[in-house]
């Protein structure tokens, strides 16, 4: 009877258990959204006190310029959205950016699909045999150390000249094996540490019970690696997006935002605002890609106890 | 009648013919009957933990054999002929109470209907019936400990291994569970093997309590318990209780007096005392 006064009233209790979780996310767009204001505040205030031709500390010239030449208004960068992409032209650059980033989201996701899957199938490998982890981590992160500018027109080279059977590489694939290049790696050494983190007396139990490994691996090993996944998987999603635009800018793949940053760019001089609505639109890709994954992040980890996480 | 456990000419080491060699276990003798419940007891590092997990076959001995239920160890841990539990719950988060008990009986693929229904026994059974969809971390650490017991039993193994289950519990909820445990395993008429630091605690809940010392581990005691069937809150004030206390402590002792003679032989390598 008093041991079960000592227990915390669960029904009354997960209520604001829930409600918890969610204003801490409520908390964290808000935060987020004042960062971005301060941003914008601190160009703006650049703007005003910076040298309008740049300048030089201690003989470095590293100081921008200042000017609306080289760092457009905010509000300018913002309005630029709501024109057209040309005098004349049909239609506003948001719908340009638009159509630009969900051919770089399809790519990138396709990208990160094959990263994910990809980087669970070593984990798991890694986790089942010692060996295997001993003698293939080393090249997984030295793998990352390979300049992804030097690879994609490589892999681009691909394209059009690898037949497989019937199946013919095709061009884009390209550029989504080059995000699932950068999104296998935080999978596979994120799932690699939470595979392992069961503790040592779960183990035990399973064995206890004569479990497979397999059973272990599902019921136990997978459950317990979720906490460490969700932020592996956050950063997996954003590192593809990167990967493709990465491919799009080096190959000049067109169709996506990689390809919109390097023609706007070229406009800089007569149009300087122009070129940060893409990175604007890129950026938001990415956040978008992390955004997916904190809905999974959300289901998966709706009923685990939030103090022991954080 | 075949033994609920058996151990016989057990020796087990760890890190074999290396320099940090550890015997953890040296000619170890044990026959435990159906419905005995037998604690083990001694000082830390006696190997108490290692004895149960060789009983448990998660460790294999380095010479002697044991058996469980009239098998050997291995055959009685792939029937699932005992249930484990451990000082932590270990609980899985991710499960509510109801699908923890149910653990075991996935695993041995019973399907669904029937899990549940045993699981929602056991839980009767501990008498946590309220608390069936609630996530363990909702939960005291006593009501864990007694989903974790539920889920030990829920095949219903003959043998229960228990190491130090209450030994992070407060002493009135350990109380209030070692009456819990009795009255379990007198419901389902389960043999225990039960590791304690406790003194107290073994003399309450045993038929016999076996007494080790460390370096190597060893069993050097015995004591039968024999405080009658029916033991509750008066047990606990009994004068027989309190010999018995007594009797264990004094082994645990005269042991004690016995390693310190032997150290007082060939100079001890520092450090070796606390180990
Ligand atoms: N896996 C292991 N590897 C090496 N030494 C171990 C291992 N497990 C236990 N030991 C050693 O064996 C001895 C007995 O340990 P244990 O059975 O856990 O003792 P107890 O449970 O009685 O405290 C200790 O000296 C311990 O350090
Ligand atoms: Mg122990």
């Amino acid at each position: 009877m008093s041991e079960a006064a000592a227990v915390r009233p669960a029904r009354s209790d997960s209520a604001p258990r829930a409600r918890d979780g969610y204003l801490h996310r409520l908390r964290a767009v808000w935060m987020f959204a004042l960062a971005l204001l301060l941003v914008a505040v601190l160009w703006e205030l650049y703007k005003v006190v910076g040298p309008q031709d740049g300048g030089t500390v201690f003989g470095w010239k590293i100081l921008p310029r200042a000017n609306d030449q080289a760092m457009p208004h905010v509000w300018q960068m913002l309005a630029r959205f709501g024109e057209p992409e040309r005098a004349g032209f049909p239609g506003t650059i948001l719908t340009t950016i638009l159509s630009g980033a969900w051919f770089t989201f399809r790519l990138s996701f396709a990208g990160f699909v094959i990263g994910a899957a990809v980087g669970l199938g070593l984990a798991v490998l890694m986790a089942r045999f010692r060996v295997v982890e001993r003698g293939l981590l080393p090249y997984l992160v030295v793998s990352q150390t390979v300049p992804l500018i030097a690879l994609a027109p490589l892999v681009v080279s691909w394209g059009g000249k690898l037949h497989l059977g019937a199946f013919e590489w095709p061009r884009w694939l390209s550029a989504a094996v080059l995000g699932a290049f950068l999104a296998f790696f935080p999978v596979a050494v994120g799932t690699l540490k939470g595979l392992t983190s069961a503790p040592p007396t779960a183990v035990e139990l399973m064995d206890s019970y004569a479990a497979s490994w397999r059973q272990t691996l599902f019921k136990l090993r997978f459950p317990a690696a979720v906490p460490y996944m969700v932020p592996a998987f956050r950063l997996a999603a954003t590192a593809s997006v990167v990967g493709v635009v990465v491919a799009e800018l080096s190959t000049g793949l067109a169709g996506g935002i990689g390809r919109l940053i390097i023609e706007y760019a070229r406009e800089a001089t007569a149009d300087p605002a122009k070129v940060y609505t893409a990175v604007f639109g890129a950026a938001a890709l990415g956040l978008f890609m992390a955004g997916i994954v904190g809905v999974a992040d959300v289901v998966l980890m709706r009923n685990r106890p939030r103090e022991a996480l954080e | 009648m075949t033994n609920a456990v058996d151990v016989r000419g057990v020796s087990k080491a760890f890190n074999r013919g290396r320099p940090d060699e550890v015997r953890a276990l040296v000619d170890v003798d044990l026959a435990i009957e159906p419905g005995e419940f037998v604690s083990m007891i001694g000082p830390s590092g006696c190997g108490k933990s290692t004895a149960l997990r060789l009983m448990a076959n998660l460790l294999e001995p380095t010479s002697g054999d044991v058996h469980v239920n009239g098998k050997p160890a291995r055959k009685a841990r792939l029937d699932q002929d005992y249930g484990m539990a451990f000082q932590q719950a270990g609980l899985f988060d991710w499960r509510n109470v109801t699908k923890n008990v149910e653990l075991p009986l996935e695993l041995k693929g019973w399907d669904r209907s029937r899990r549940r229904e045993r699981a929602l026994e056991m839980l009767h059974l501990v008498k946590l019936d309220e608390f069936a969809e609630h996530m363990p971390w909702q939960l005291s650490g006593g009501m864990q400990q007694r989903v974790a017991i539920a889920r030990a039993l829920a095949a219903h193994p003959p043998l229960l291994l228990m190491d130090e289950p209450f030994g992070a519990l407060d002493e009135m909820t350990r109380e209030h569970m070692q009456a819990e445990l009795l009255r379990i395993c007198g419901e389902t008429s389960t043999t225990v093997v039960f590791v304690t630091h406790s003194i107290p605690e073994a003399v309450y809940l045993s038929t016999r309590v076996v007494v080790m010392s460390p370096r190597p581990g060893r069993i050097t005691d015995v004591i039968d318990v024999d405080l009658g069937p029916r033991r509750d809150v008066d047990t606990r004030e009994d004068p027989a209780f309190f010999k018995k206390i007594t009797e264990v402590r004094e082994a645990l002792r005269g042991m004690e007096r016995a390693s310190s003679s032997e150290a007082a032989g060939p100079p001890q390598p520092a450090g070796m005392e606390d180990r």
